[in-house]
């Protein structure tokens, strides 16, 4: 408990410092631009993957759990919509992510200091938290809702794909199921969600890295609590929003 | 200048540096010379608050450097160029951002300007076909010129260098000396080099301080140090065979 106080201290004061103003703006932006592409397209691949896949097991398992005539078979398009757009995408690709994205960041800073680059970067007069971590989080922030949306429409697609291919559920059936009482809110509550989570994906691996000390061997334990940290946190923040904008 | 006066730093109970007092003289190459371990590198990081000592004032022309508040240090350091024991190059940069970053930085260089400072320094080094490469695409020792390129690019008031020459070839070792014996000269840079290589011992040691321990051992330049009867500098100096035969 004593050690988790003294983490959270630590985490906050880091934040103080990477929420700084930056000395000098135009270096930041060119590294906030790199940050997108390698943190936001670099991960739309295995986002689409993974969510068609995600998307087509809801359906057929959902199809194969409500194998009643009481149940209208467009219950099967609504649940997969109402599964992917409130849990599986925001919450299951956030904790992708986490591995994804988290590893690599824990491991990039981490290395950086150990290598003595962030030492470097104070000595020119840089704030180097600011420097390495500002323009991650802020990519990921902004970028993240856009990979979350393009998974909730994969994710349905992959219902879809399965509707065609299989004669569990007809398309016209599925299509009607995913068009049911629709509310937007619900997209609303998932982007808050998702942005919740890609603040807590990029700032706590990047704490890890940040205050890795020693070998590179230190870098791979920090980079694992900064994964591990992170998914825990997610899951945490996932429960208490959900209370808290849900019911 | 640096005036160093009753500086220590301890790990835990481990005694890093003890009570050390020098000056660092601006227009000369100050060399600090040691045993591996013996706090050179640590002292180093003292001098410029990597490292928060202990006890002691390092005073920056007259300046307390350690009394000085987070922003106040920044200003110093902008006037500070630093080679770092193991080059510590950025590796998401290349060469010539890496060079140019502290112009970036600390001066207000328009972009034409940078452009000319960067091939300038590069060719000192003798890496002007490197520009465009990254840090994981070079040997040891051109990491080591780039990071000498990169510490003097913004024409640093005080220049410190660890390990400058460690990993060159003798001949490249001597280019890289006399590049900064140059720079000192030139600019009246205070120059602290930290150093194993004999051969700059004799070369550029205007100024020599030899730590042992973490102790100041002995004090003195590049002819007193072939004359001293100091037992722990005879150790250091006349390590090897070659030294020893040199000397009789
Ligand atoms: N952050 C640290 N924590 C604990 N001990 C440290 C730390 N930094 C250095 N030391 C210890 O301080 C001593 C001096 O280290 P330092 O790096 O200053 O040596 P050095 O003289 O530069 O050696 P070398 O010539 O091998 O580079 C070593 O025994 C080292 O273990
Ligand atoms: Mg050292």
């Amino acid at each position: 408990m004593g050690s988790f106080v003294f983490h959270l201290g630590k985490y906050i004061m880091l934040l103080w410092r990477v929420f700084s103003k930056p000395e000098k703006f135009s270096i930041y932006r060119r590294r906030l631009f790199d940050e997108m592409i390698s943190l936001g397209l670099d991960s739309l691949g295995i986002i689409m993957i993974i969510s068609l896949f995600m998307g087509a097991v809801i359906t057929i398992q959902t199809a194969a759990n409500i194998d009643s005539a009481f149940i209208p078979s467009y219950t099967i398009g609504f649940t997969t919509r109402q599964s992917s757009i409130l849990e599986f995408s925001p919450t299951i690709m956030a904790l992708i992510l986490a591995g994804k994205v988290g590893s690599n960041i824990a491991s990039e800073i981490g290395l950086m200091r150990v290598s003595e680059q962030i030492d470097a970067l104070e000595i020119m007069g840089v704030n180097s938290a600011s420097f390495l971590i500002l323009p991650k989080i802020l990519a990921s922030v902004f970028i993240n809702p856009f990979l979350i949306v393009i998974s909730m429409f994969v994710s349905i697609g992959g219902g879809y794909l399965i509707a065609m291919a299989t004669d569990i559920v007809t398309i016209t059936d599925y299509v009607e199921g995913i068009q049911l009482d629709f509310r937007p809110f619900h997209v609303v509550y998932a982007l808050i969600k998702t942005s919740v989570f890609a603040f807590l994906l990029t700032s706590i691996p990047a704490y890890n890295g940040y205050y890795a000390s020693g070998s590179a061997l230190d870098v791979g334990r920090a980079s694992t609590a900064g994964v591990v940290n992170s998914m825990i946190l997610i899951l945490i923040t996932n429960y208490v929003l959900t209370q808290l904008l849900l019911i | 200048m640096i005036e160093v006066a009753g500086l220590s730093k301890a790990f835990g109970d481990k005694e890093v540096l003890k009570d050390i007092s020098v000056t660092f003289d601006a227009g000369k190459t100050n060399l600090i010379i040691g045993a591996s371990g013996s706090g050179k590198s640590t002292l180093a990081r003292c001098l410029i608050g990597l490292v928060d000592p202990d006890t002691g004032t390092v005073l920056y022309d007259g300046r307390n450097f350690i009394e000085m508040n987070m922003k106040e240090r920044k200003m110093i350091r902008r006037e500070v160029g630093f080679l770092f024991q193991g080059s510590a190059l950025f590796d998401f940069m290349t060469v010539e951002q890496n060079v140019q970053f502290p112009l970036d930085m600390l001066t207000s260089m328009t972009a034409k300007e940078k452009v000319v400072r960067v091939a300038e320094v590069l060719e000192r080094v003798e890496l002007s076909h490197a520009g465009k490469l990254f840090p994981g695409e070079l040997s040891g020792g051109m990491k080591k010129r780039v990071g000498i390129a990169r510490a003097i690019s913004p024409n640093p008031t005080y220049l410190f260098c660890d390990e400058p020459n460690s990993g060159l070839d003798p001949q490249t070792s001597i280019v890289i000396d006399k590049l900064i014996h140059e720079i000192t000269l030139e600019y009246n840079t205070t120059t602290v080099i930290i150093t194993h290589d004999m051969n700059s011992v004799i070369d550029i040691g205007d100024h020599i301080l030899f730590i042992h321990n973490g102790r100041k051992s002995w004090e003195g330049d590049k002819v007193s140090i072939l004359e001293t009867e100091n037992k722990e500098v005879l150790d250091f100096v006349y390590a090897s065979e070659f030294m020893k035969k040199a000397r009789k």
